[in-house]
């Protein structure tokens, strides 16, 4: 094979290598200074900068169609749109990280340097079309974040999720491999593009080649929390301090979602009835039990934990779409803006969990809310939409993605599982207002941890207003989106 | 003023409370803060009533239509008109809010802004449920009026407000997700009509012909009918969907039982009359019989229920099913008796359980205790108040020279028209209403002195006031209103005279032109 590497590939891959760039400021400089640690501030600053910096090279080189290294990394429009989500989601849980009194500051460059390398492998994982490249980008972001999830210093729950996150992860990525591994022995490609063209027909005819994808779509539905492979989510999102907690439930997800929707794209499940059904029922099965698991939780992040399972349930739906579809560009920007919205939804709920914890052994509970809207109005409002949002109530975004969403999966013929999901949201409301009940309508005491959380502040005020105006008006988006995918 | 047919009052009147709850929100001053609120909504009414002026009631038309595209990837647009179904409506939304602000002075005293603001925006969103045009702003409307209602009872409402606020909330989000559905599923359709493209405006539904099979539950007509009318009638509420409306009504602060009751439970009755019986004219004759039914059995059973109610409140409230009830029946008989007297009866049930709910808050604001076992020979110790509840109470049993009677009269001769039976139930609801609200007149105001009265005797300092020249003024529209409605009826019925004609002429291919 020859390889050869010339400007283009350079521009388009400078995301990556920014970000690791930027990832040994903080780490080189403190290894020099005797290692003592510089002030927080200063690595906030770089970290921002470098993942401001990789976002501005996205857009500029990101959607331009363009596949490089030989045809192992695509750069299009899902590769643009979802790594701005995952680089934004990122970038705000590191914001959120800088502010929670559980973040070991001793660690701070530490801890910056596997966020940005985490972001890094995202940014590899999008855009690969090579399985095994696939693979690569999968292992850097999880690495990096199962490190993460064990960075609080007293907090044994920390250390427990990581431990469970590193092997349940690790396995499912062995299947993800092993199933790889069936692909080419069945087909000779590894290569999406090339799959494309024969997956429908080869799962009809090779029994080996349908257990590659199905080995395949179990490490991916591992990834992105699909019952019944979800069973880590709530442990490793309750022990994980809470702003990682943020990044993995935002960043992480946008990330193996897009690479999820990428095979799906193969159109490899319109060859197989059986494999289509099965997924209908995995998205069924993963909105309910994520909503009826949610609905007795009383600890605010294993309620979102599993709140974040009935998510992955909805985009399942459209990613099912997706791979039905003949032009799928309309479901897979349903997918897309889906993803969006729950990343800025679900980085203000974690920012504001993040804001009220006291310490690392403090976790907020659905009673521990009560008068936080008389003490902090502001933030309380921001709540209160966070969660309408989430509940998929107009006029705010979610509701919006819910209808593109749903919208995709009834132009399919998908109309029971659009029946489903809507059912789901009637649940789901009753857990998403216990947390409004207990703000505005119980007596309590509940207020932020620190008045002077400001960029926290700032963060969750802006995502609020991105909820409300962009969802009153998200038909220029959509289309924007839609215009980049196609 | 002049408002030509081009103009945006109808934007204006559905943003304008909207601009109120950010001036409300933002007012620094707490003690002018009630005062600004009149105002605002006394300026509200003016606008209103600059639409009603400009009305022209001679066509079925949709007037002072406003369109512009919103999301055009999937045609749906900003699309508000007006006709004789929605203007009454309208008006009834707007005419109750002053009486609301001025109702609520002196029982509301904590978070007095936050209920304003609520207030406001509520508002907002029932007037532009009632004036949408476009399937995805409806529904958008609908869903929002949840939010202000749901703080409204959880905030400010009594001992089991969060129960109550709960089963509301998740009772009518259940109802109307489905409606979304079906709505998503119609919009897939229209590109039939409108020659390939997508469309969310009400006007492409309804050319829409959707298959229909007499006696097949599952073709696509059912089953868009049953989800928009499960939506509908668990609003209304119809029987055996009601059950959230009592809690919701007992635990509701006064202000909020008389929005409930007074608007909140018309858009339901609205959505049969804008959505359902134009869009699926097959099913909704077909599946006549059924609301018919349950029509006249949430009369009789809401009036039975209210007769052994302890708690006026809930008698009230349950009085409301029954109500509701003969609202259903007139429109599912569909003839112009019955849906005259429907479209005039929700008007009417709106001025008179909102009035009676303002009464029986004013008698709690003094005395605590809403048992109507307590009470007794109060008439001697307040006599202004005693003359406006039997006012209101003759409006809501239908006596002549009211309004409740000409509204229930029309509709019982629609029922006489469509089934000697049905109009012989619905009678029965008639005598029954009777029968419970005077029973509550008896006792609160007439026979041997209660404990409370008894105490207001001995005890000076629980005196019973008659009522403030402020309460005469939140009373004084309503029985001004339920004498006028029952005198010049047609002052109110010509307005929507045309609508109504119009859908039951054309209700196989119905309609509507701009204008």
């Amino acid at each position: 094979m020859n390889i050869s590497i010339g400007l283009a590939d350079i521009l388009l891959i400078s995301p990556v290598i920014v970000l690791f760039l930027f990832s040994l400021i903080p780490l080189t400089t403190k290894v020099l200074n005797k290692n003592v640690e510089q002030s927080p501030a200063t690595t906030l600053v770089v970290a921002l900068m470098g993942l401001g910096i990789a976002a501005g090279l996205l857009i500029l080189f990101g959607g331009s169609d363009q596949t490089i290294f030989n045809g192992q990394l695509l750069f299009d429009g899902l590769t643009k749109w979802a790594g701005l989500i995952a680089i934004v989601s990122a970038a705000a849980g590191i914001v959120l990280l800088y502010e929670n009194p559980s973040t070991p500051y001793r660690q701070f460059s530490e801890i910056i340097f596997l966020a940005l390398n985490s972001v890094a492998g995202m940014l590899i994982l999008i855009s690969a079309i090579n399985l095994i490249t696939v693979f690569i980008g999968l292992e850097l972001m999880s690495l990096s974040l199962y490190l993460m999830t064990a960075m609080s210093q007293e907090q044994k729950l920390s250390k427990e999720a990581a431990i469970k996150y590193f092997v349940l992860g690790s396995i499912a990525s062995a299947i993800f491999l092993y199933g790889v591994s069936f692909i080419f022995g069945s087909t000779n490609t590894v290569n999406t593009a090339e799959l494309m063209q024969v997956a429908a027909q080869t799962i009809q005819a090779d029994k080996l080649f349908l257990f590659g994808i199905i080995f395949v779509v179990i490490g991916f539905c591992f990834k992105v929390s699909i019952a019944p492979f979800h069973a880590w989510t709530p442990d490793v999102y309750q022990g994980a301090p809470t702003p990682i907690t943020a990044f993995m439930a935002t960043a992480i997800k946008t990330a193996s979602f897009a690479a999820f929707l990428r095979i799906a794209a193969t159109q490899v499940f319109q060859g197989s009835q059986n494999l289509v059904d099965v997924l209908q029922w995995l998205a069924v099965l993963t909105m309910t039990v994520g909503n009826v698991a949610a609905l007795v939780q009383t600890n605010l992040k294993r309620t979102l934990a599993y709140s974040s399972v009935a998510h992955s349930g909805y985009i399942f739906i459209g990613l099912i779409t997706v791979g039905l579809s003949a032009n799928s560009a309309y479901s897979a920007t349903a997918v897309v803006f889906y993803l969006l919205t729950y990343a800025v939804m679900s980085i203000g709920a974690f920012g504001i969990l993040s804001m009220i914890e006291k310490s690392e052994n403090d976790f907020v509970t659905v009673d521990g809310l009560a008068g936080f809207a008389k003490k902090q109005p502001a933030l309380a409002l921001c709540f209160t939409i966070f969660l309408i949002s989430m509940a998929g109530l107009p006029p705010v975004l979610g509701f919006f993605g819910k209808l593109y969403l749903f919208g995709a999966a009834v132009s399919e013929g998908l109309i029971w599982l659009a029946l489903w999901g809507i059912l789901n949201s009637v649940i789901a409301v009753y857990y998403y207002l216990r947390p409004i009940v207990s703000m505005y309508m119980k007596p309590g005491d509940t207020d932020v941890s620190d008045n002077r959380l400001y960029a926290s502040t700032i963060m969750v005020i802006a995502s609020a207003i991105f909820i409300v105006v962009v969802g009153l008006f998200s038909g220029p988006l959509f289309t924007m989106i839609e215009r980049s995918l196609s | 003023m002049n408002i030509g047919a081009s103009s945006s009052i109808l934007s204006l009147i559905i943003f304008l409370p909207l601009l109120f709850a950010l001036v409300i929100s933002f007012w620094p001053q707490r003690q002018t803060l009630r005062e600004l609120a009149l105002g605002f909504s006394l300026i509200q009414l003016a606008v209103s009533l600059l639409l009603l002026r400009d009305f022209d009631s001679t066509t079925a038309a949709l007037q002072f239509t406003e369109q512009f595209t919103w999301i055009e990837r999937f045609g749906i647009s900003y699309f508000v008109g007006v006709d004789g179904i929605s203007l009454m409506l309208v008006i009834l939304t707007t005419v109750l809010m002053p009486i609301m602000i001025l109702g609520s002075w002196k029982s509301i005293s904590e978070q007095v802004k936050g209920f304003h603001v609520a207030l406001f925006v509520l508002q907002s969103a029932m007037l532009g449920s009632f004036l949408a045009m476009d399937a995805i702003l409806f529904y958008v409307f609908w869903e929002l009026s949840l939010i202000p209602m749901y703080f409204i009872v959880g905030i400010w409402g009594g001992a089991r407000r969060i129960y109550a606020t709960v089963k509301f909330f998740i009772y009518t989000m259940a109802g109307s997700l489905l409606m979304l559905l079906a709505i998503i599923f119609m919009m897939r359709l229209t590109p039939e009509v409108t020659g390939g493209a997508i469309s969310a405006s009400l006007l492409d539904f309804y050319k829409l012909e959707i298959p229909f099979i007499a006696g097949d539950f599952f073709t696509p007509q059912t089953l868009l009918f049953f989800a928009f009318a499960v939506a509908f009638a668990i609003k209304v509420p119809l029987f055996p969907l009601h059950t959230w409306l009592p809690d919701a009504h007992v635990e509701a602060p006064t202000p909020g039982s008389v929005v409930l009751a007074g608007v909140m439970l018309k858009m339901g009755t609205y959505g049969f009359l804008r959505w359902v019986i134009p869009l699926f004219p097959d099913a909704s004759s077909h599946y006549a019989w059924l609301f018919i039914a349950l029509g006249l059995v949430g009369i009789i059973y809401g009036a039975l229920v209210a007769m052994i109610q302890p708690d006026m409140k809930k008698l009230v409230a349950y009085s409301s099913v029954s109500h509701m009830g003969y609202v259903i029946l007139g429109l599912f008989v569909m003839n112009v008796y019955g849906m005259g007297g429907s479209l005039y009866q929700m008007l009417n049930h709106g001025i008179s359980t909102g009035g009676l709910f303002l009464l029986i808050g004013m008698i709690y604001e003094r005395t605590h205790s809403r048992e109507i076992s307590k009470y007794g020979g109060l008439a001697a110790a307040m006599p202004i108040f005693t003359i406006f509840f039997i006012i209101v109470t003759m409006s809501s049993i239908a006596v002549p020279l009211t309004n409740g009677f000409v509204g229930e009269f029309l509709i019982l001769m629609g029922a006489y028209q469509y089934s000697f039976t049905a109009s012989i139930f619905a009678v029965t609801g008639v005598i029954l209403g009777a029968t419970y609200m005077l029973w509550m007149v008896k006792n609160i105001f007439f026979g041997p002195a209660g404990e409370i009265v008894k105490a207001s005797e001995h005890d000076p300092e629980h005196r019973l006031h008659d009522m403030s020249k402020r309460e005469i003024a939140v009373m004084l529209p309503i029985v001004i209103l339920i004498f006028w409605m029952g005198l010049f009826p047609n002052t109110i019925m010509d307005y929507s005279k045309q609508s109504i004609n119009h859908l039951l002429q054309n209700k196989q291919n119905y309609s509507l032109e701009v204008k």
